[in-house]
């Protein structure tokens, strides 16, 4: 019995030290949040007062235009979704049902490419962006069509190892009984394949989703104006430097910008895990 | 039925003429901007798209034109470009086509005349032509200028205001205020009549300087004249016009120019170019090992801690997981503020006076520590799982043989553990090989020494130096820091397949 003790006292000291470690910052985001004097400097680690002045000053302060972050972001991060999902899911079924030569060559440069990360090409993806923008300023660099297009990019590679794991698992016996019913690749992918797969679908999308979100440097290069930023790229520009006197807004925004993705996170932790066993980090 | 039947064939038709319809346009201006590169692609787009979907050629093709054409234009070319611009010169002051540059340096190359005389302007237009009305109060001397003449005027004939500036005159069409301003721009271009070879070049939208060229292009000999002093300024290859008796003295602007591999001679021969990069190259190595030894040994700890049924595990592990759920880059801006040294969380938790991000170490510590918070979870979760898949006999038998628990750990289960999650270690090693967002928001690469213009800090890792070098400092020189992305490109790729031969992922696809 004692020995039993000893062993459950190292086990819980460690989850109790790696959990303080773990809800430090957490905590502390939390009670600057709530504290009326906004700073960054707390002189007690327990909360003396309770206010929602920064979170007022998040939503009327003109200078901050939040809400407008908030919606670029979700904008932004809801068509990449969609869009890329579309493509990678299409892609998945023809890799996964479709007979063609250079599938293996096909599927193996499409893994090779897609770990290197878009950054590397930073330079060049500026430069062309720059020249679409010479001629057609709606979608150059510095719009936020011009940002999805680059993000759009990166849609066939990014989630094709869970779709086509999704969809090898279809039975092709569905498929089989299509085809001997007349019906084409096309009409197969959409009337059976498509209504299957919408969980995983939704899933996947969800991870995308969370994936633009988290995505900073593209963002960074291509928002310049204050009301076409995302909230990563906002709330960094707007703590840029001032640590001290804009720490309580910041403090709010991020925690209403870091709720839903949380929330999203840990209802997709059984797809997540096995995403993460497939090789993939997340960002 | 029908409708079934018709529906989705009228949805395609009405996609592909939208598609084919904004492609159109989007090329037409492209060619109208001698943009043919990205013209040529468009084009090619749209015939591909024709052919695929108007066509039944190849059926897998419906399925991957829409991400093949993302991937190329978005993922490939820039890769490709990035080679390419490797090979040349292409920073500030080098960033415009030859073209661009001689019609530049034509332009800025005037001298003004030995009084440095200047008038008062306004512009407008007369006779439907560009023009300014000039005056000079001192001399009372008026006259109105377009490129090609210039027309004296009386005193009579002007009003003038108060300072003696003439603000009318017959036929002159004077620009209101607001179309002053915008007009500026295009008006600062244009030189307006004077004498002989003298012109009027406008300073600002209200004055305008006598001035006569100083540069002449001579275009079968590729070179610039000066007509004043008659030195000559001819390619200097490497995107200059340069002096032929100085090779110092270049005309600016410059343009970009293939300079081959001198990018990656300097990074070989050129010890200012090639110190930084190692020491920087040399961080990238540990901070991602540390990285990776941190994040799974902490993970790999947690998992033997929670590899038991003990009261409140499902809580602690909920815990555990809530720094991977939040997103990353709030996480590091969070953290970011609590090192701040003044006001920081941990300065006054630990009632200390740490200048966390002004002094190197201390700054490496923190990003890794920062790093250890942000990762430890993910190899929580990875570890948790393998463990798992370990089978129990193994271990009991070994058990039942008399080894004792820490033989079993070292022999048994770790070996086993580490040959599944190895893949996944040199993943996040190459993961935070490039780990961009952290080191930027975190540090900014700092500490490092502006007033040397150093641009390696001290946690600089490859990849936001090169961000630095390309978009960060005075001069942005891309050409260089692409010459490092393909350096990192072929890292990059060694690390991966090494990761892929380990985890033979590949042969799945077969």
């Amino acid at each position: 019995m004692k020995k039993q003790f000893g062993d459950n006292l190292w086990r819980h000291t460690v989850a109790i030290s790696v959990s303080l470690f773990a809800l430090f910052p957490l905590y502390l985001i939390i009670i600057s949040s709530f504290n009326p004097t906004g700073s960054l400097k707390i002189t007690s680690f327990i909360p003396s007062s309770f206010s929602l002045v920064n979170y007022e000053k998040l939503f009327n302060d003109p200078t901050i235009p939040y809400l407008v972050w908030m919606k670029n972001t979700v904008v932004i991060s809801s068509v990449v979704a969609v869009v890329s999902v579309v493509i990678g899911a299409s892609a998945a079924f023809a890799f996964s049902r479709l007979k063609f030569k250079g599938k293996k060559t096909g599927i193996q440069f499409l893994f090779l490419v897609q770990m290197f990360p878009a950054i590397l090409a930073l330079s060049a993806v500026y430069v062309i962006m720059e020249r679409v923008y010479k001629f057609a300023p709606t979608i150059g660099l510095g719009t936020q069509p011009g940002l999805l297009l680059v993000y759009l990019g990166g849609a066939m590679g990014v989630n094709i190892w869970l779709l086509k794991g999704f969809v090898d698992s279809i039975p092709i016996d569905l498929d089989e009984a299509a085809k001997v019913d007349g019906a084409t690749a096309m009409q197969t992918y959409w009337q059976i394949f498509i209504p299957l797969a919408a969980p995983i679908l939704a899933v996947v999308s969800l991870l995308s989703f969370i994936g633009t979100f988290n995505e900073f440097i593209l963002a960074r290069l291509f928002l310049v104006d204050m009301n076409s930023r995302t909230v990563a790229v906002g709330l960094q520009g707007f703590i840029g430097g001032q640590y001290s006197e804009n720490w309580g807004a910041f403090a709010a925004g991020s925690i209403i910008a870091s709720i839903p993705i949380v929330i999203i996170f840990l209802s997709l932790q059984k797809y997540i895990i096995s995403g993460l066993t497939a090789g993939s980090v997340k960002g | 039925m029908k409708i079934n039947f018709y529906l989705p064939k009228i949805l395609k038709y009405i996609t592909l003429l939208l598609v084919f319809s904004l492609l159109l346009l989007i090329i037409q201006s492209a060619i109208a901007t001698r943009e043919f590169q990205i013209a040529i692609f468009l084009v090619l787009a749209l015939i591909l798209i024709a052919i695929t979907y108007l066509s039944s050629i190849s059926v897998p093709l419906k399925f991957f034109l829409p991400g093949i054409l993302f991937l190329t234009a978005f993922v490939i070319a820039p890769i490709l470009y990035t080679v390419v611009m490797s090979t040349f010169k292409y920073q500030t002051g080098n960033y415009i086509s030859k073209e661009e540059s001689i019609e530049r340096i034509k332009l800025l190359a005037t001298t003004p005349d030995e009084s440095g005389t200047t008038f008062d302007i306004v512009l407008g237009k007369y006779d439907n032509q560009f023009a300014v009305l000039a005056s000079n109060p001192i001399d009372q001397q008026y006259f109105i200028s377009t490129p090609t003449n210039k027309i004296n005027i009386g005193i009579d004939q002007v009003d003038i205001d108060e300072n003696g500036v003439a603000l009318k005159a017959p036929n002159f069409d004077a620009a209101t205020v607001l179309e002053s301003s915008e007009l500026d721009q295009q008006y600062s271009t244009i030189r307006f009549k004077y004498e002989g070879d003298y012109f009027i070049l406008l300073e600002g939208s209200s004055v305008g300087a006598v001035v006569r060229q100083s540069f002449n292009y001579n275009q079968d000999a590729d070179r610039f004249e000066n007509l004043i002093d008659d030195q000559v300024y001819t390619d200097n290859g490497a995107g200059n016009f340069a002096n032929i008796n100085d090779p110092e003295d270049v005309l600016q602007p410059g343009w970009r120019s293939p300079i081959w591999f001198s990018h990656y001679m300097d990074i070989v021969r050129n010890e200012k170019v090639r110190d930084p990069l190692i020491s920087v190259f040399i961080w990238t190595v540990v901070f991602a090992s540390l990285t990776v030894l941190t994040q799974f040994g902490l993970g790999l700890l947690v998992a033997m801690a929670m590899n038991k049924a003990i009261r409140g595990r499902k809580i602690y592990r909920s815990i555990f997981i809530l720094p991977y759920a939040m997103p990353s880059i709030m996480s590091i801006l969070i953290w970011a503020g609590m090192f701040n040294t003044e006001f920081g969380a941990i300065n006054t938790l630990f009632n200390s006076e740490i200048a966390w991000f002004q002094n190197p170490n201390f700054s490496r510590f923190a990003v890794i520590l920062v790093n250890l918070w942000l990762g430890f979870p993910y190899f929580y979760l990875i570890t948790s799982g393998a463990m798992q898949a370990i089978p129990g006999e193994l271990s009991e038998a070994a058990q039942i043989d008399g080894a004792t628990p820490r033989q079993v750990f070292s022999r048994i289960t770790l070996p086993l553990l580490l040959k599944i999650v190895s893949p996944l270690l040199v993943a996040s090693f190459a993961f935070n090989f490039n780990n961009f967002n952290l080191i930027y928001l975190l540090t900014g690469g700092g500490p490092r020494n502006d007033l040397d213009g150093e641009v390696a800090g001290a946690t600089d890792i490859l990849i936001s130096y090169t961000y630095r070098i390309a978009f960060g400092t005075n001069v942005q020189d891309l050409g260089f820091a692409s010459a490092i992305s393909v350096i990192i490109f072929f890292i990059v790729a060694t690390i991966s397949l090494f990761g892929i031969r380990k985890s033979k992922v590949l042969d799945s696809f077969s």
